[in-house]
């Protein structure tokens, strides 16, 4: 069991860092990867883990991409999980941003730099749309979820508040609603 | 000492802000406060941001660490804005492992997992917005919106990597926009 955990920690640190390199678009692609990677091929965790990872790593303050690591490596590997899917997604980041930064002139004005970049833009939609139609079952039960889904859309788009908020908002909608259901069955 | 101010501003950066672009405004402020970045380097930082992988807020400090105090500084800075991932956030993932087989959390998760499909859904259409936005044709940009289907093609149907889509779309920006103006 130790072993497996151990073994854990390696393959966490060395995914992660692989996942690193192609965090754009905010960071919301890493959804995407450890669902490719941790729910589809490696049965780690469920797609409902995911999404509860996500949506506690975006409300917590930080960097939601460095919360949602930690929160998946501490459920799958404890503390040391934790510590190695942080540095594994944050490294690679940090080293293209100091070349960066020395060769900021360079790759400032290059029209092949902004060409490139225009097509890796346009790639961030379609691998959150590709997470988001994988999740979607996972957090969708009843057509209570469909309301929440909806109202929190839309109150994120408005960007009125807080997304901290929004979540404990959901929090409490879904305490209730059970709630009133379980009496409900019972009548 | 330039090490500890550093880590303490980029803690503040990191302690009050909840991701992405809501940083910007703070970062603006506490760079130009300590004379780190010019308004400038700060704008075109946001630019660096998006064409480098990572979040904006580990970004800026690479950045301005390593430009105000080297290596070193670099370092501060990145650990200053890591500080509340590494306390408040493995704190909860404590808490969400211990209690998930509780009925409240239970309850509580039944209303969070959509609200997160909701925020992804309202991700979308926010990035959809800035990245399919060109100065031809009422403002779309024909070379994105068609890369943006070649990438959800090969990701749906050909059960393409992410790593692999992104190089593919790089090449395809490279040829269509070398084709026609943005």
């Amino acid at each position: 069991m130790k072993e497996k955990k151990e073994g854990r920690v390696l393959d966490i640190l060395l995914t992660f860092l692989r996942f690193g390199c192609f965090t754009f678009g905010g960071g919301w692609s890493i959804v995407a990867q450890i669902q490719k990677e941790y729910v589809e091929k490696k049965h780690w965790i469920t797609d409902e883990e995911l999404l509860d990872f996500t949506s506690v790593g975006r409300s917590l303050p930080g960097l939601m991409i460095g919360n949602t690591s930690v929160l998946f490596g501490y459920q799958s590997a404890g503390i040391p999980g934790a510590l190695a899917a942080l540095f594994g997604v944050i490294l690679p980041p940090v080293l293209i941003m100091v070349a960066v930064t020395f060769l900021y002139g360079l790759v400032k004005d290059n029209v092949f730099v902004a060409r490139a970049m225009i097509g890796v833009r346009a790639a961030v939609v379609p691998i959150i749309i590709s997470a988001l139609v994988k999740l979607f079952k996972a957090g969708m039960k009843d057509i209570f979820c469909y309301i929440v889904a909806l109202c929190a859309m839309v109150l994120c788009l408005s960007g009125s508040i807080s997304n901290v908020l929004i979540v404990l908002i959901g929090a409490a909608a879904g305490v209730i609603y059970m709630e009133v259901r379980s009496r409900h069955d019972l009548h | 000492m330039i090490y500890i101010e550093l880590f303490i501003s980029f803690f503040l950066i990191g302690i009050t802000s909840f991701g992405g672009m809501s940083m910007i405004p703070l970062i603006h402020e506490q760079m130009l406060s300590h004379g780190w970045m010019t308004a400038q380097e700060v704008a075109d930082i946001v630019a660096i941001a998006e064409m480098t992988p990572g979040p904006l807020g580990l970004n800026c400090a690479t950045f301005a660490g390593t430009t105000a105090g080297g290596a070193l500084g670099a370092f501060a800075a990145t650990f200053g804005v890591l500080v509340p991932t590494l306390t408040i956030t493995i704190a909860a993932a404590v808490f969400l492992k211990k209690f998930k087989e509780s009925t409240i959390m239970g309850h509580a998760l039944h209303g969070i997992r959509p609200v997160c499909i909701g925020m992804i859904g309202a991700i979308v259409v926010q990035q959809a917005m800035i990245n399919y936005s060109g100065s031809l044709l009422f403002g779309i940009s024909w070379q994105a919106i068609l890369i943006g289907l070649v990438s959800l093609y090969l990701l749906l149907k050909r059960h393409f990597s992410i790593p692999m889509t992104i190089l593919t779309a790089a090449a395809l920006g490279l040829i269509f926009c070398s084709v026609a103006p943005v």
